[in-house]
């Protein structure tokens, strides 16, 4: 495996309205790495995706993908350079059916026999799309819709991918399933991805590196088992509690991020 | 300062039987010669006398406020005075006797103010602990002070005297403020505050007259306080301040720097720190003033827009943080704005240059300060809550004077002051008349300085305390011969009397080379700057100078955003080259303002963030010299490798 960062994000500013949102993010990802992004309700997780993908613009700062600064270039134009992002609740077109939707992550390529090929691949990956082609989008169960959002994704060709909580709203067989699909598909088929995710202990059971995001900032970085053991990471996000006398505890230690 | 402040009436006349001679002031008596006692406020010689007098005398006025659910409600001295009886009573009838000790572990709420005085009217000691101390530290502190009772806050606090109650034999109930979170809580040592009200009550049904006979019993020798001293070595002391003390203490500092009736003030620094109990629970009492119970430490900015107080009191870091504050709001500003205040910014530090050497402002910088003044600094003043301030106090750690000045500019005169918990909090302090920055003021009436042969400061006065608790060895380390007190603080006095401070004794390096060194010079140079929080010089049997810097998360996160120096977490924030170059860019410029063997040569950052729960900080967020020196023992030998 390579170690050059394939996105490089120094610095980053972004603004809802008013409000600083993103304050000064800086992260990398590495080729074939999936790299994991923490935080809570609110601390900026999504508005850092949507940044880099350029839904959102930066009000300051750099994002580099393979080198080349893509913080003012157009959502499509990021997609043209082979990275795609999975948007948080799926956002698939209800009305249309599971085939034009798939169809649709293509949008930006031409030749039709590599389209023809991948579309082969995201059918294996995930077969019920392939059995439910034909039906609305809308009538999938929500774990379908999640598949297909991703297959959606894969069909851009992607070389990084963002994924943003692909657990949301599953139940825990279903994200299971789903996150081993996202092991696969980073081994095989090379894909890097920058996931954001509220359930900590699948995030850092697939991920080679973490972030830990708060109020829009970095608070903790590190290797992803070095996360899982460290010991505010398991009060606030893998849920572990310390014994007390009492055995009930309503209190939160304070974070010192360490 | 064209302040309206009443008029001190020399009336010299006896109000009581055998008063000393007394002088009125905003319509409070105090004595009029603060050198000899017995002392009294309003003819009371003891904190309870004063409080019942205040509490009957000002009935349903407002007495101090507290945010409930988002909204201020007031509280009138008939209320703090019933909920003080009924937590007095309440222990009475639990068994507490006189000149034994009670422990409160809580944050800063009214409840606090209640217990303090329910403790002290029945004749017992109050002890505060605080709220960051580890489990370990409440046991020793516990058994030190013989308590049979302890107030807790809440369940977080309960947790703590639950992991060690087979360690503290002495204890025979504990008492908790809130519910939340413990209705199926069953122990039978612990109780709740309403069960104690409730207690008290009905045992004030059956001896309606007992409260009041207690606090007639209540003479100026009974110890009111113990109040341990953090000690940056060794184990904590507790030292015993007398009623006396207070008296003495609230009285002096009030004549010293007025607050009057029915100014607002905000409480917000630890209770347990004799600085913010002589603040927000003695002398409001005296001076007839509002307490506002801040939410919590986190939102003290807001609390401070929300009262804009006429007394503040902080400590340096809060006025550190306002400064910055405003620093990093101007820069985020529009162009217009930047102008404005730059302009305003420059009228004030003009007129200020007049202000501090005390001299007359010309009226040319007078007419331009007014104008800045009128369209910029009175809106900031506002924004930050400081319309109304007439009394600003710095005090428990030495500020730097250019923020001293900066204030100035912005028209808010800081006063700073000095104290230390065996001088009952308070020894000297500028005033308002005269305020002298760089020096901690002239001594507080009634309170003499000196200055020993080897450069200590000493002092005697009436705020002296009375020894530490069982502890007859280490008073009379403290004590001088002739009844007066060593500070362990190095220091001068000038021809005004002003006195500045120049470091610890305890804390002077003597470097390989046999060069004694004041290392508090260089380190209060250092924390000037915006970008660093403290720091701590080494030095000690060494050939040359380094120092730790713990840097401002804030200032310095801001510094790296503007000048985009990426960085994840804090420890990468610390390691990033240009926050390297930065810190050696404040310490090579600092050391141009001293001689060769007194400059630090070297440095390096320490790259956790620290709270108030870990050893090497102090409550109020200092640096604790023996325990970083430890701690980062192999960061400080990489530093004279060579």
């Amino acid at each position: 495996m390579s170690t050059d960062p394939v996105l490089q994000i120094d610095n980053l500013e972004s603004y809802y309205g008013p409000i600083m949102a993103i304050r000064g993010a800086s992260l990398e990802v590495r080729k074939g790495q999936i790299v994991t992004i923490l935080g809570a309700n609110g601390a900026g997780k999504t508005t850092l995706l949507k940044t880099v993908s350029g839904v959102m613009s930066a009000a300051k700062g750099t994002i580099l993908l393979n080198g080349e600064a893509i913080h003012h270039l157009e959502p499509d134009a990021i997609v043209r350079k082979k990275m795609v992002h999975v948007p948080e609740g799926r956002e698939i077109f209800p009305m249309l059916s599971v085939y034009e939707n798939i169809a649709i992550g293509a949008y930006t390529r031409s030749n039709k026999k590599q389209i023809a090929a991948d579309l082969e691949m995201v059918y294996s990956y995930f077969p019920i799309l392939a059995e439910r082609a034909k039906q609305p989008a809308g009538t999938l169960s929500g774990g379908q819709q999640q598949m297909l959002a991703i297959g959606r994704g894969l069909m851009a060709s992607p070389k990084v991918m963002l994924l943003d909580e692909p657990s949301l709203g599953l139940s825990p067989l279903l994200v299971e399933e789903i996150f081993t699909i996202l092991r696969r598909l980073n081994k095989e088929q090379n894909v890097t991805m920058l996931l954001v995710e509220q359930n900590a202990k699948v995030a850092l059971g697939v991920a080679d590196y973490g972030y830990v995001l708060e109020l829009g900032g970095i608070v903790m970085a590190d290797d992803a088992r070095a996360l899982e053991n460290s010991k505010d990471i398991q009060a606030f996000y893998l849920g572990v509690r310390e014994e007390s006398e009492r055995g009930t505890r309503r209190w939160k230690q304070r974070k010192t991020w360490r | 300062m064209s302040e309206n402040l009443p008029s001190v009436n020399q009336t010299g006349q006896n109000n009581g039987a055998d008063l000393p001679a007394q002088t009125m002031f905003d319509g409070v008596a105090y004595n009029s010669d603060m050198h000899t006692g017995p002392f009294y406020i309003d003819g009371c010689d003891s904190l309870p006398k004063l409080f019942s007098k205040r509490c009957k005398e000002l009935g349903k006025a407002t007495s101090h406020r507290e945010k409930v659910l988002g909204i201020w409600r007031s509280h009138s001295w008939n209320d703090y005075f019933r909920s003080a009886r009924s937590i007095g009573l309440g222990l009475v009838s639990l068994g507490v006797k006189h000149r034994e000790v009670v422990s409160i572990l809580s944050e800063d709420n009214k409840e606090w103010a209640y217990m303090d005085l329910g403790i002290q009217c029945v004749g017992a000691i109050s002890s505060g602990i605080y709220t960051t101390d580890a489990p370990s530290q409440l046991a020793y502190l516990l058994n030190n002070s013989k308590s049979k009772f302890l107030f807790v806050e809440n369940d977080e606090m309960l947790d703590k005297y639950l992991e060690i109650k087979d360690q503290v034999p002495n204890l025979e109930k504990v008492i908790i403020l809130e519910r939340g979170g413990l209705h199926d809580f069953v122990d039978e040592k612990t109780m709740f505050l309403d069960e104690l009200y409730d207690l008290g009550e009905k045992f004030h049904q059956t001896q309606p007259d007992r409260f009041e006979n207690e606090i007639a019993r209540s003479t100026p020798e009974d110890i009111g306080l113990l109040i341990y001293t953090s000690g940056t070595t060794g184990a904590p002391k507790g030292a015993m301040i007398l009623q006396k003390n207070i008296i003495f203490t609230v009285a002096s500092t009030l004549q010293a720097i007025p607050s009057l009736q029915n100014d607002e003030q905000l409480c917000f620094l630890p209770l347990c720190h004799v600085f913010e109990r002589n603040t927000s629970i003695f002398s409001p009492i005296a001076s007839k003033t509002i307490v506002n119970f801040a939410e919590s430490t986190e939102t003290i900015f807001e609390n401070l827009q929300e009262v804009s107080p006429h007394t503040f009191s902080a400590v340096p870091r809060v006025w550190e943080k306002i400064y910055s504050r405003v620093i990093l709001m101007s820069q985020d500003g529009t162009a217009l704005g930047k102008f404005a205040f730059s302009q305003a910014m420059t009228a004030g530090q003009a007129r200020a240059d007049y202000t501090i050497a005390n001299k007359d402002v010309p009226f040319f910088i007078q007419l331009r300060y007014r104008f800045w003044d009128f369209f910029v600094l009175k809106n900031l003043r506002r924004m930050l809550g400081l319309a109304r301030i007439r009394r600003a106090i710095s005090g428990a750690a030495p500020i730097s004077p250019d923020l001293l000045k900066w204030y100035r500019a912005i028209g808010v005169n800081v006063l700073e002051g000095y104290g230390q918990t065996e001088g009952s909090g308070v020894t000297s302090v500028n005033t308002l008349e005269k305020n002298n920055n760089g020096t901690v003021g002239p001594p507080i009436p009634g309170v003499t300085i000196k200055i020993s042969n080897d450069g200590e400061i000493l002092f005697g006065g009436g705020n002296v305390f009375a020894g530490y608790w069982q502890s007859e060895v280490k008073t009379a380390e403290t004590m001088t011969a002739d009844g007066f007190l060593r500070t362990g603080d190095l220091g001068m006095l000038d021809s005004e009397g002003f006195l500045y401070i120049t470091g610890r004794l305890k804390d002077i390096i003597i470097t390989a080379g046999g060069k004694n060194i004041t290392p508090s010079q260089i380190e209060n140079k250092l924390k000037s700057d915006a970008h660093i929080s403290d720091v701590v010089v080494i030095g000690d049997k060494r050939k040359y100078l380094t120092c730790l810097v713990m840097i401002d998360k804030e200032n310095v996160e801001k510094y790296a955003q503007d000048h985009k120096v990426p960085f994840s977490d804090f420890a990468s924030l610390c390691a990033a080259e240009k926050v390297q170059e930065l810190i050696g860019s404040i310490i090579k410029e600092a050391n141009q303002n001293f001689a060769r063997v007194e400059q630090v040569k070297d440095f390096r950052l320490i790259d956790i963030i620290l709270t108030a729960e870990d050893d090497e900080l102090t409550a109020t967020m200092k640096l604790k010299r023996g325990f970083v020196e430890k701690r980062y023992n192999s960061l400080i030998e990489q530093m004279y490798k060579n």
